[in-house]
């Protein structure tokens, strides 16, 4: 469909391929595993809980990746994410107005919410239009959306709108009458006082003080109070007309809003709040970077971190290690060995990090990458928690792997940290290459952490990675190709660290 | 707005005072001009006819001035030039602290007190507890404002910048405003006011606001146009009369009334309520201004109280008084310098001492029993402390250098056993002095070190007593150690210049004591002690 029947058909979509009737419940097997969930944990601190869906689903194809990310190009723009911002907060205020209509009881109040609700929607709207207008925009969906935006505010139903409410509000606002309390009695007439304000004129000559006023002694009440409403009962009597006329508009807009906008208000909130982590990490000296997407350049990455490490690690001041990588021609399969604790799972979580934000069309946790188009992300991680042990971890390792293994899709990017390490080695070995052979023959790419030096045996496609240590024995936490070693003996370095059980006891 | 008669520029007392208050307060005997001082002679044909209780605030308030020295020249004579304004217009001293008294008293029975945030939840009683303490603020300064303004003219810099910054702080204007906005909210408070009700008439308020109508419609943007209160009959709901009235009123056009609807009648409350708070926001800054203004004069005003109370009863007890000069550290002189402790607790007359030391920073005096050696030791720190509150002391002249730093060590004789537990004692108290001396410090000591032996005692005096002159202290001492004085005259006696000055209680041919003291060398008083002293001087000076 072209764009222009798109929105004709109400579907226009600046996430494009986001499919609405998803189960938002659902959540990807790799998730869990590469810690995306405290990466939205701290997204949804600013952006609440509903954004989480955007994040849960991967576009089907190659174009909408690519739809997204020149939309996320956009939407970094200085200019277009303050005007974005700016919108999301009115937008906050149109809810708010909303709310304060669905609570009011009196239906004079109701059409008065509606109409400031409708102000505000259209200021909203205008100001974006016209912010985006003055921005260069590149991307189709931007640009899509600036049109449409156009079009509409431009509509006569739109103006027509408009201008009524204008009208309506511009009169409320500027409507002056006196309350005269005497006598056990409040009298209103219209017009306004003839000393404009004298007592608390002459009380801030005698005392000083910066201006003031007095404020509505009913505030704490949204409704309209009884008081309020005897009042408004002799204004209705003097001015029938306004008040029949607010009814009218009021009546005749209820359903004011656009459903294609609908749409964009909600979605929108995927770019920006991510948008909105970046600069925040940004600020902390992490670096993103739009990725390449060369199908015939090597996939690589450089300064490539963990990003949920690095969100976690912000509030101890601990430095989040990063990493370089390639895949020359013909590498399929990293194969990770190395010391424990010395940055494997990391490094593993960052790679698939990587391939995720890629494929959901935003930036990546590194300085700079060319990542492949995959078709699929899948994770295998060991359930550290797990109370299975023995043959028991074993099974529950295989029952995960079968799924994964069964997804036949010629290009997924595969995560595989620590399978059977509860299994004997000679048989784990066997099993071990079993499953890279599979991923190999299926044509995939990925990485394999393990502490069986056996799987990184030469083989077409097998790439052997080490975590390093430094000249001392300690972990450097930094990735690198080489020959994998045997693990080395680890009681100094836990010594030298004082983290024996002993130890521990007498820090904690 | 502060009240400043303590200090030129300063509201609160300056620094924490002395160290070991308590011990200076013990060992002079200060809790007895305290509570003397606290208590009002009333006369009758020139003759005390009555002497009332003591004022318990005005002996505390005693004793925390008189425990914070004063600094400099200046701050002493800032004092005692409004002493003196006091002394010759008691009365007015007097109604300055009855007034603050009332209001720190009337304040508390409000329920607040002054300077803290009020307790009630209740935001009508706040706002009714606020009205009446600016009432009763408005009414107090107008009482301050007319004893300092009619029947005397106070001559003290402190008194004139007193009542300088009351007429302009608490102007007649502002005075006048205040009292406006208090009589046309009066509707909010003088229905609840006792002496109101029962009269037959209440007090209805007449506001008038502009208004406009928010996005919600609610009203906004008020303009308070007029606000007053008006007496009016008060008809029994229901009767005849309150129909007819009512009636009367309903025919004003476009109105609505506000009682009978228990909603209407709440929310007209409010209304009321906002328009008060309204206005009692904006003098609240009066009460920012003055809440702790009676409580300061309260306690300083009650200062120059107990001083003008002290000073007739230093005349009821024949003990003369003067204001006292400042001089170098080094220096001292006095006439007549009387203990005031012993006269007004031991009602008999006191022998007075002179004396001149120039240059002295040891003063060692010795001699027998009962000569009236610590009462003159005492009497000078008493002197001391009183001229550097800027009280007047108990001398016919005094004239001394200024010690922010006044050290007592006394070993009273009756429960000066000897173990070495006493003696610990009194070391980790010599200690502590150490430890807190400053510059510019007074050390008296009296019989210090007697717990232990003659011998050890002098030994521990000497080298105390040597690192602290050599330090910079002044030390008066009255000692028995007399190894210690022999020592120490023995080393200064052929020096004409010498800093250390002896001095003896003295002591007729005939063996009777005037209670004066004289210079004179150490002496020896047995054949024992001179012996023994002998014996020490070898074993001690190698």
């Amino acid at each position: 469909m072209s764009e222009e029947a798109k929105v004709r058909a109400g579907d226009f979509s600046i996430l494009d391929g986001y499919d609405k009737e998803m189960d938002p419940l659902e959540v990807p097997s790799f998730y869990r595993d590469l810690n995306i969930i405290q990466i939205l944990d701290k997204i949804e601190k600013r952006w609440g809980r509903s954004v989480r869906r955007f994040y849960r689903y991967l576009p089907a194809n190659r174009e909408t990746e690519d739809y997204r990310r020149s939309v996320f190009s956009d939407v970094k723009k200085d200019p277009v994410y303050g005007a974005l911002m700016k919108f999301v907060a009115d937008m906050e205020e149109v809810s708010q107005i909303r709310g304060e209509k669905e609570k009011a009881v009196d239906p004079l109040q109701k059409a008065v919410w509606l109409i400031r609700e409708i102000e505000c929607y259209c200021d909203a709207y205008e100001l974006l239009g016209k912010e985006l207008g003055a921005s260069g925009l590149s991307s189709e969906g931007m640009q899509t959306l600036r049109d449409v935006i156009g079009a509409y505010i431009k509509s006569a139903e739109y103006r027509g709108m408009r201008e009524q409410t204008s009208a309506l509000l511009e009169e409320i606002r500027s409507m002056r009458f006196v309350l005269t309390y005497d006598r056990d009695r409040i009298s209103v007439s219209l017009g306004e006082v003839p000393g404009d304000g004298a007592y608390e004129e002459m009380v801030r000559k005698a005392f000083g003080g910066e201006k003031k006023t007095l404020s509505n002694p009913f505030i704490i009440n949204p409704y309209i109070t009884e008081f309020e409403k005897q009042c408004l009962d002799i204004l209705k009597k003097k001015k029938p007309e306004f008040f029949k006329k607010l009814k009218a508009v009021a009546s005749a807009n209820a359903d004011y809003r656009k459903k294609v906008l609908d749409r964009f208000e909600k979605e929108i909130v995927f770019y920006l709040s991510f948008r909105t982590l970046e600069l925040e990490m940004e600020g902390l000296g992490y670096c993103f970077a739009a990725p390449g997407t060369e199908e015939d350049a090597p996939m690589r990455a450089e300064g490539l971190y963990d990003l949920a490490l690095a969100i976690t690690a912000t509030a101890d001041d601990r430095d989040v290690i990063s990493n370089d990588f390639i895949y020359e021609e013909g590498d399929r399969f990293f194969v990770l060995t190395g010391p424990n604790q010395g940055g494997k799972t990391t490094f593993a979580r960052s790679l698939g990090q990587l391939v995720y934000f890629t494929k959901i069309g935003l930036d990546v946790p590194a300085r700079s990458a060319n990542v492949h188009y995959f078709t699929g992300l899948q994770t295998h991680f060991s359930v550290e928690e797990s109370i299975e042990t023995g043959r028991g971890k074993l099974k529950e390792e295989l029952v995960r792997l079968v799924p994964m293994m069964n997804e036949r899709m010629k290009t997924s990017f595969v995560v595989i940290n620590e399978l059977f390490t509860t299994a004997a080695s000679y048989d784990a070995i066997i099993m071990g290459k079993k499953v890279l052979g599979h991923f190999l023959g299926l044509g995939c790419m990925g990485i394999y952490v393990t502490h069986l030096k056996e799987l990184t045996d030469k083989a077409e496609g097998i790439v052997s990675l080490r975590a390093m240590l430094d000249e001392n024995g300690i972990q450097t936490f930094k990735i690198s190709r080489g020959e994998a070693d045997d693990v080395p003996c680890a009681e100094n370095q836990v010594n030298k660290y004082r983290l024996t059980y002993k130890q521990l006891k007498e820090r904690l | 707005m502060k009240v400043c008669l303590l200090y030129e520029n300063n509201e609160r007392l300056i620094g924490e005072g002395y160290y070991d208050q308590e011990s200076i307060i013990q060992d002079l005997g200060l809790k007895s001009v305290f509570s003397v001082s606290a208590k009002d002679l009333v006369y009758e044909d020139g003759n005390v006819k009555k002497v009332e209780q003591e004022d318990l605030f005005l002996t505390d308030a005693l004793r925390r001035v008189m425990m914070v020295p004063l600094r400099t020249k200046e701050e002493i004579v800032y004092r005692q030039e409004i002493v003196k304004d006091f002394l010759a217009n008691e009365e007015q001293v007097r109604e300055l602290y009855d007034i603050s008294r009332d209001v720190v008293f009337k304040w508390g029975t409000l329920g607040k007190i002054p300077g803290e945030k009020a307790k009630q939840s209740n935001p009508v009683t706040r706002l009714t507890t606020d009205i009446r303490i600016i009432r009763l603020l408005c009414d107090s300064l107008s009482r301050v404002r007319h004893v300092m303004e009619e029947g005397w003219e106070p001559s003290s810099k402190g008194l004139k910048n007193f009542k300088k910054d009351l007429s302009l702080n608490f102007s007649r204007e502002r005075e006048e405003n205040i009292r406006r906005v208090l009589d046309d909210i009066s509707f909010y408070t003088d229905g609840s006011d006792e002496e109101d009700s029962g009269k037959g008439r209440t007090v209805k308020p007449r506001i008038v606001l502009e208004s406009g109508l928010e996005d919600g419609l609610k009203l906004s943007s008020l303009k308070l146009e007029e606000v007053s209160s008006s007496g009016t009959k008060f008809y029994r709901p229901g009767s005849t009369m309150d129909k007819i009235q009512n009636f009367k009123n309903s025919l004003i056009p476009d109105s609505f009334p506000v009682v009978g609807d228990v909603r209407i009648a709440e929310q007209t409350d409010l209304l009321e309520f906002g328009v008060v708070s309204f206005l009692v926001d904006r003098i609240r800054g009066f009460i920012d201004e003055f809440q702790s203004f009676f409580t300061q004069l309260k306690f300083q005003s009650g200062f120059y109280l107990a001083a003008v109370q002290l000073k007739a009863q230093m005349e009821r007890f024949g003990v003369g008084f003067c204001y006292p000069e400042v001089c170098g550290n080094r220096d001292m002189e006095f006439a007549d310098l009387k203990e005031l402790v012993m006269a007004v607790e031991q009602r008999v007359v006191v022998i007075g001492n002179s004396c001149r030391f120039d240059k002295k920073d040891l003063l060692i005096i010795t001699g027998a029993n009962q000569g009236g050696k610590s009462t003159f030791l005492r009497s000078i720190g008493i002197a001391q402390v009183m001229m550097q509150c800027g009280l007047p002391v108990a001398a016919a002249r005094y004239k001394s250098g200024i010690f922010p730093g006044i050290f007592v060590h006394f070993t009273r004789r009756e429960d000066s056993e000897m173990n070495s537990g006493r003696l610990d004692e009194e070391l980790k108290r010599m200690n502590g002095i150490v430890e807190n001396l400053r510059e510019d410090s007074l050390l008296l000591l009296n019989e210090s070190f007697a717990t232990t032996t003659e011998k050890e005692g002098s030994v521990i005096a000497y080298d105390i007593i040597k690192a602290l002159v050599e330090a910079g202290v002044r030390i008066f001492t009255v000692t028995h150690l007399l190894s210690f004085a022999r020592r120490v005259h023995e080393e200064m006696k052929d020096d004409p210049d010498s800093a250390v000055e002896f001095l003896s209680a003295e002591r007729k041919e005939n063996g009777v004591r005037t209670y004066r003291m004289i210079r004179h060398e150490p002496e020896l008083t047995s054949f024992g002690l001179d012996l023994y002293e002998e014996i020490v001087e070898k074993n001690v000076s190698i």
